[in-house]
């Protein structure tokens, strides 16, 4: 059968699209910033989406960095609740995708940011193949304990700002481990975005969800 | 590892189904069980009954379903099966519980069936975290889990103590 081929053979058509959701102030825009270089240098081509409430704010910050070409950063503007854009309706975020896809031919990978919500904001699987949430240990060690819908059904959990901990009295042995006895196998990862320290795990945990190379 | 990105058809289309019952028999048939919400995806790893490794890597627009036949040689096929959901299955005991029932699961985006007078949930993880989240109205005895309500029933954790009432925000979507 033509579409059976051996691993090198075959590519398929349009990018994988990876959610990257989370509270307001986690870190979701610090860890594109680290997860686009890692990606680039890895020759992973890659493209970005980000869904702000009523500005462009975080894809122009991401523009101005310099660490991908501007016309590869898209933005969508949700004007209301940030995760209808990215489950109930995300219509204006396949249309993003879809047209990065027309426009890059040969695109691997499409990172959309949501824009900042709360714990039960989660991405419909029609618009992602695989999705992370971003929590930060400054937003409190209770967040796992809390079993927010995003922090149960994500792909993968991010708990970012690490460094922080001692500062905020947050014990990030509790914190991990109920924020893995929550999510009942599905794996948690721990980031400090300001260092990068933390997110190559990220990287490969992204590949082997989705790009299988 | 197989590399897929094309789905061949259903194990039931007449072209298909011949040469899978011959594979079938000379041993080289494999499944992959995937549960509802998994059956969305077009991109995942996945892995066999016979351990078997696939990257699942499809168009946009193909859509997964029971028996979609995802690779067929001469002497191998692989082919997915629905891990049809467990069910929590909910009795209300008033019709006002019934709405509350309703609304607390809607709110939750959690899908469900009706069964007559029953409200069915498909769990989508463990059967205790439902029955957490459920716990202020089973306490209150607004609602009862029936004994039949598949596997793990009759063993109901121990349920977190109700704070009181549970208020809701009055509201559709209320967060």
């Amino acid at each position: 059968m033509s579409s059976v081929m051996p691993l090198q053979y075959a590519r398929p058509r349009g990018a994988a699209r990876v959610g990257v959701g989370g509270p307001v102030g986690s870190g979701k825009t610090a860890l594109l910033e680290q997860l686009i270089p890692r990606f680039i240098a890895r020759g992973t081509d890659i493209a970005v989406i980000t869904n702000d409430l009523v500005t462009a704010e975080d894809a122009e910050r991401i523009r101005r960095s310099g660490i991908i070409a501007p016309e590869r950063v898209l933005a969508v503007e949700t004007g209301a609740c940030p995760h209808t854009a990215i489950r109930e309706d995300p219509t204006l975020n396949l249309a993003a995708a879809d047209e990065l896809d027309r426009t890059w031919p040969g695109l691997e990978l499409i990172l959309v940011e949501s824009g900042g919500d709360n714990l039960a904001s989660s991405f419909s699987l029609d618009l992602v193949d695989y999705w992370l949430f971003v929590i930060d240990v400054a937003g409190g060690d209770d967040i796992p304990r809390k079993r927010g819908l995003g922090v149960l059904q994500c792909d993968l959990l991010v708990i970012n700002k690490t460094d922080l901990a001692p500062f905020v009295r947050v014990d990030l042995a509790r914190m991990t481990r109920e924020a893995e006895e929550v999510r009942a196998g599905k794996p948690t990862l721990l980031t400090n975005c300001a260092s990068g320290e933390g997110v190559d795990a990220v990287v490969d945990a992204i590949v082997r969800g989705v790009l299988f190379d | 590892m197989l590399r897929v990105t094309t789905i061949l058809g259903c194990a039931a289309d007449a072209a298909l189904a011949d040469r899978l019952h011959d594979i079938e028999h000379r041993g080289g048939l494999e499944t992959v069980r995937l549960t509802r919400s998994d059956m969305a995806r077009r991109r995942q790893q996945l892995r066999t009954d016979r351990g078997s490794t696939v990257a699942l890597m499809l168009d946009r627009d193909a859509t997964l379903q029971n028996g979609s036949v995802l690779w067929l040689d001469d002497d191998r096929a692989v082919v997915v099966l629905l891990d049809e959901p467990q069910w929590l299955v909910l009795q209300a005991r008033t019709a006002a519980d019934a709405l509350e029932l309703g609304y607390f699961a809607g709110n939750m985006h959690w899908k469900v069936r009706f069964d007559g007078e029953r409200l069915c949930i498909a769990l989508d993880g463990p059967r205790d975290t439902y029955l957490q989240r459920l716990a202020h109205l089973i306490q209150r005895g607004c609602v009862k889990v029936p004994d039949e309500a598949g596997p793990g029933a009759g063993s109901e954790p121990a349920l977190p103590a109700a704070h009181g009432t549970v208020r809701y925000i009055p509201v559709p979507h209320a967060h």
